[in-house]
């Protein structure tokens, strides 16, 4: 079964909404053209109990699908066919009313997803329990952290029961007990068969939560594909133009600098792959002898955490660098991340304190090599035996 | 449950333990197509405005909550201010000039007026503000958006309600005698309210987009109430006028209430059967309006 459709769908807002109607007329007689199509001949099916993941830079349609989704307005052209309960969490937490209460307020935010009072007071316990503000329950929300805000807003929101769910960075706030909560629902809500459209710049949430993902740029749907494959075109699509180091001025009065980052596989040329080895050279420049010298290269996933980190402390402790320019090389024998494209931090420091740092300086692109699913490869080997009774291996499963 | 994190295990929650998710309910499938003005949109409104009838229930309650809060007199607000309109017409009308009340106390007549007056100013000043007072519940979430305008509806039946107490007190006070047709205020109040729907409807929807209506409204309202017999009465009309009077519902409605309740005068059937008719066209034409530019309001809000 379908449970979302678009058909030929288009959006065009118009850029003033300047309601001085002579100064419109005035700029209309002008300039024609003062609209802008946030959605142009999108078309797409979600299946029944798919999770399909949205992304595309700020300002490509994401957020102008959901709402054409949820009924918050509707398309210029084209159709949108919907299947079921739909929640929309979209800036959870927007319907409620300051001066109210915890309590009072998920009333009228749970009546405005379109629960009936019946449904919410019999849910309220659980709500209430979800969101952990009990002790706040009875307190105006204007006097709640931004924090229990959106935790009781989600809360109300979770227990809906949808069929279908839009999701839109709900993920990003919270603290990351919250966050697995929120996860757990989804995937609750998943297994009860419902679908779930998801919105996120966090790709690796994106990797997690979705079994297909949509790419759009500039009101086009580009890619629908794998989540692995669409973010990897939308990274190579971000970072194309900033593939190497970014240039920056020899400062001699600094004590030390980072002037390069390359990488590469195992010969100069080789492409850098998953389960293969990897060669990093870190150029400096140093403008004093430094003593107990850190060379240290961190490695960032597309959501902004650290994946990994190269650093000379670890095999070569209490360094002691001479005057001049020079070259680190970190020898990886096997490189355990998935493809994709990371970014770079470089750092020296020197006697525990930091001389020089260049923040997301370069990318790292890792293409695949090993095949390998979860986060990372794990260098692993494999043997066939024969003609072993079965008990055996389970009772060694056991022990 | 095989997704349960270390962290959700932290703060002791495992969505085992929730209700279980209702299942295989039938599916109701919606068709999001361009916004058009349609009559067709009526129906299908009507019937998602009954599927949210809760929201309007407690967003009106809501309303009346949230305007006396962090007032010291509370709910007597609901009958000062048509008391204190009272207090100064009765000056200029009883004291200043004279105006023909058929021997009732001028005080008691304009009360009478005035109640079914600013129950239906109020209430469309308040939907037609109110409609923007939020507009991150126009752009970030969905409901019918009538129910936002009609909350202010039925809470300004509330506020009619207390008010009316007031007027209750009046009669008692100056023995006028109640008779059966006092119970005519209720179809004269139906059409009043639903009027004023419409009329709340038609321009909290224009007001969305162009916010002349709301700088205009007061002076609209200013005039239409003098243009109405609330502080004088109709039979002091000159009769080449008083059939103009007739076309305009509300002065049916604010006649017919007082006649009912001061004089225990049923109303003339024909005249209230035409205020029903334009009634009913001007609620039929505001709903399909509002449902067609509702569909866009979270663009231009």
């Amino acid at each position: 079964m379908i449970d979302l459709k678009l058909n030929r769908v288009y959006k065009k807002y118009a850029l003033r909404s300047d309601a001085n109607v002579p100064k419109r007329w005035y700029r209309g007689l002008r300039r024609r053209s003062s609209e802008v199509w946030a959605l142009q001949d999108v078309n797409f099916e979600v299946q029944q109990g798919a999770a399909v993941g949205i992304v595309g830079h700020n300002g490509a349609g994401k957020t102008t699908i959901l709402k054409l989704l949820s009924g918050i307005t509707s398309p210029t052209q084209g159709e949108i066919t919907i299947r079921g309960r739909l929640a929309a969490l979209i800036e959870v937490g927007s319907g409620f009313h300051p001066e109210l209460t915890g309590r009072e307020n998920i009333y009228l935010h749970g009546a405005m997803l379109g629960m009936r009072r019946s449904e919410i007071t019999r849910k309220l316990d659980s709500i209430v329990e979800f969101s952990g503000v009990e002790k706040y329950i009875d307190e105006p929300v204007k006097r709640y952290s931004s924090g229990m805000y959106v935790r009781l807003g989600f809360s109300v929101a979770a227990h809906l029961e949808p069929d279908i769910v839009l999701l839109d960075e709900v993920l990003a706030v919270g603290d990351l007990a919250f966050q697995a909560k929120c996860l757990d629902r989804i995937s609750a809500l998943r297994k009860n068969g419902a679908t779930i459209v998801f919105i996120s710049h966090d790709l690796a949430s994106i990797y997690r939560v979705c079994d297909r993902a949509l790419l759009l740029d500039r009101g086009r749907l580009l890619m629908d594909d794998t989540p692995r494959a669409v973010v990897d075109a939308y990274q190579k699509m971000t970072f194309a133009d900033r593939g190497t180091m970014m240039e920056r001025e020899l400062d001699v009065e600094r004590p030390a600098q980072c002037i390069g980052i390359s990488f590469s596989g195992a010969g100069l040329h080789h492409p850098i792959r998953t389960g293969y080895p990897m060669i990093a050279r870190f150029a400096y420049h140093a403008a004093m002898p430094l003593r107990d010298a850190i060379f240290r290269i961190s490695i960032y996933w597309p959501s902004g955490y650290l994946c990994a980190q190269l650093t000379s402390e670890a095999s070569r402790p209490g360094l002691t660098i001479e005057r001049g320019e020079g070259e680190i090389t970190f020898e990886c024998p096997l490189l355990p991340i998935q493809p994709g494209l990371y970014r770079v931090d470089l750092v020296i420091e020197s006697e525990g304190r930091e001389l020089d740092s260049r923040e997301r300086c370069a990318t790292l692109c890792v293409e695949p090599g090993r095949p390998a699913m979860g986060d990372f490869y794990i260098e692993h080997m494999c043997s066939i035996r024969r003609d072993i009774p079965h008990t055996n291996c389970t009772s060694a499963n056991q022990s | 449950m095989a997704v349960t994190s270390a962290a959700a295990e932290a703060v002791g929650v495992v969505w085992d333990q929730a209700a279980p998710l209702e299942k295989s309910k039938p599916r109701r499938v919606r068709v999001i197509g361009p916004a058009a003005f349609s009559f067709g949109t009526v129906f299908a409104g009507l019937r998602s405005l009954i599927q949210y009838s809760d929201l309007l229930y407690v967003l009106s309650v809501f309303r009346l909550s949230v305007r006396y809060k962090q007032s010291v007199l509370g709910w007597a607000w609901a009958a000062l201010q048509p008391l204190a309109l009272m207090g100064i017409y009765t000056f200029v009308f009883a004291r200043v000039t004279r105006v023909n009340t058929g021997g009732t106390p001028y005080s008691l007549f304009v009360f009478a007026g005035l109640l079914p007056w600013i129950f239906f100013s109020s209430s469309i000043t308040n939907a037609v503000h109110g409609m923007v007072a939020y507009p991150s519940l126009l752009t970030k979430m969905y409901f019918p958006r009538e129910i936002i305008p009609l909350s202010y509806l039925t809470a300004g039946v509330a506020d009619f309600l207390i008010a009316s107490l007031i007027l209750a007190g009046l009669l008692a006070y100056y023995h006028v005698a109640v008779t059966w047709n006092l119970f005519y205020v209720i179809p004269i109040l139906f059409i009043l309210g639903a009027f004023a729907a419409a009329v709340g409807l038609f321009f909290s929807a224009v007001h969305v987009r162009f916010r002349d209506i709301g700088l205009a409204l007061p002076f609209v309202l200013q005039v239409w109430m003098f243009a109405t017999p609330v502080v004088y009465s109709l039979q002091s009309v000159p009769a080449r006028f008083r059939k103009l009077y007739l076309l305009d519902p509300i002065a049916i409605a604010i006649d017919n209430f007082r006649g009912a309740v001061l004089y225990g005068r049923a109303p003339d059937a024909r005249m209230l059967a035409v205020a029903a008719g334009e009634m009913i066209l001007a609620v039929t034409f505001a709903y399909a309006f509002f449902k067609s530019s509702e569909a866009t309001m979270a663009d231009v809000v």
